[in-house]
Formats: C-alpha cells, structure tokens, sequence
C-alpha cells in the first residue's frame, strides 16, 4: 500500500501548498482542509491518482454487485 | 484520492503570530484590548493594536508596529509610510506569515497526529522556502 504523504511548502510571501500523495477516498478532502486551516483557497485540483482511485472504487464496486 | 491546493496565509491565531514573531527577533507584546501605537516622537497615534512590537526593538526613527485583529478574526499590519519604506514592506510581512505559517502547520500535523518527517529550507531569489513533510499514520 502506498504511504499517504503530505507536503507543505511555504513561499517567502507567506503563501503555502499542500500536496497530497497516496491518499485515497474522503481521506484527501479532510486532510487537505486540515492543512488549510483558516486560508484563503488560491487554486485546487485533484491530482491523477483521485480519479484512479476512484475510478478502482467503481471497479470494485461493480465486482462486488455482479 | 490525491490533491493539491494553493493558498493565501490568513493570520487569525494570536499565538503563532507571536512566536513567528518571536523567531524572527522581535519581543512582541499582546493585549487583548488593544493598544496604542506610538509613534517616533513617543507621541500616542490613533491607530491601535492587539499584538505590537515596540519602536524601541525597531529602527532609532520608526514607529511602532502593530498588527490588529479586524472584525473577522484576521490579524493586520499597522505599519507607517516610513517604516515601509525602510524594510518593513510587504516582503517583511511575507517573512511573518511564512513564520505564521509553519507554526501553525506544525501544530496541526501535532494536533491530527500526522508524522513529521522534515524541514527543508530552499534558497529561492525571492528568499528562503520552507518544505514540511508529513506522513499519515
């Protein structure tokens, strides 16, 4: 199982990052509004491995049912 | 699921300002009222503040600094035209925030029981970078 890591990088103008890695399900969400705090949200996106790991939820998923 | 997001630093808690603050030198003091700052003269302005460094940690012709907590909760600056113009401009303020920033990542990552993993600081033209990593457990 990959480890969930978490990177944080602060700028010298005081702005920040935070990039997730091996996190999978809601997991993510909550994780990166914790290292958010009270910040102001600049940009967002979700990385490629969300939308493999959601896209293996689905698989798994549709197994289990048929 | 894997992210990634961008932010603006909003100072909002009293107590990673102060050590930022403190790391960066200074001897802040708080008061939960506020105060008044002073200007070089030692003559009372109308501006005040909650946490404040003293002119006497500053430059010999500054004036205080402050830093006010507004109606939302956000701590900022209260800075003078020529305590701008001698350092104390945006890019000192960046310096606190980032300050700011890493205490209360550090807290976080402690409170939710992240694992720390390290601190890099990388040279950048504009000034130090600061990388944190953390593992989930």
């Amino acid at each position: 199982m990959q480890q969930k890591t978490i990177t944080v990088v602060i700028e010298p103008d005081g702005s920040s990052s935070v990039d997730l890695s091996g996190f999978a399900g809601q997991g993510c969400e909550k994780t990166l509004k914790e290292f958010q705090g009270t910040d102001q949200p600049k940009h967002l996106r979700r990385k490629s491995e969300f939308y493999g790991a959601a896209r293996q939820d689905t698989d798994r998923r549709m197994q289990n049912k048929s | 699921m894997s992210a990634y997001g961008e932010f603006e630093t909003i100072m909002c808690e009293e107590r990673f300002l102060v050590e930022g603050l403190t790391t960066l030198g200074y001897r802040p003091e708080v008061n939960s009222q506020g105060a008044a700052l002073f200007g070089y003269h030692g003559d009372e302005r109308r501006e005040t503040a909650h946490v404040i460094i003293r002119r006497s940690q500053l430059d010999s012709a500054s004036n205080d600094i402050g830093f006010a907590r507004g109606a939302d909760g956000r701590y900022r600056a209260v800075l003078s035209e020529y305590d701008r113009s001698i350092g104390y401009d945006d890019r000192w303020i960046g310096k606190v925030q980032q300050q700011y920033k890493e205490r209360q990542t550090m807290a976080v990552a402690k409170s939710k029981g992240y694992i720390f993993r390290g601190k890099e600081t990388v040279q950048t033209p504009s000034g130090p970078q600061v990388r944190l990593q953390f593992v989930a457990r």
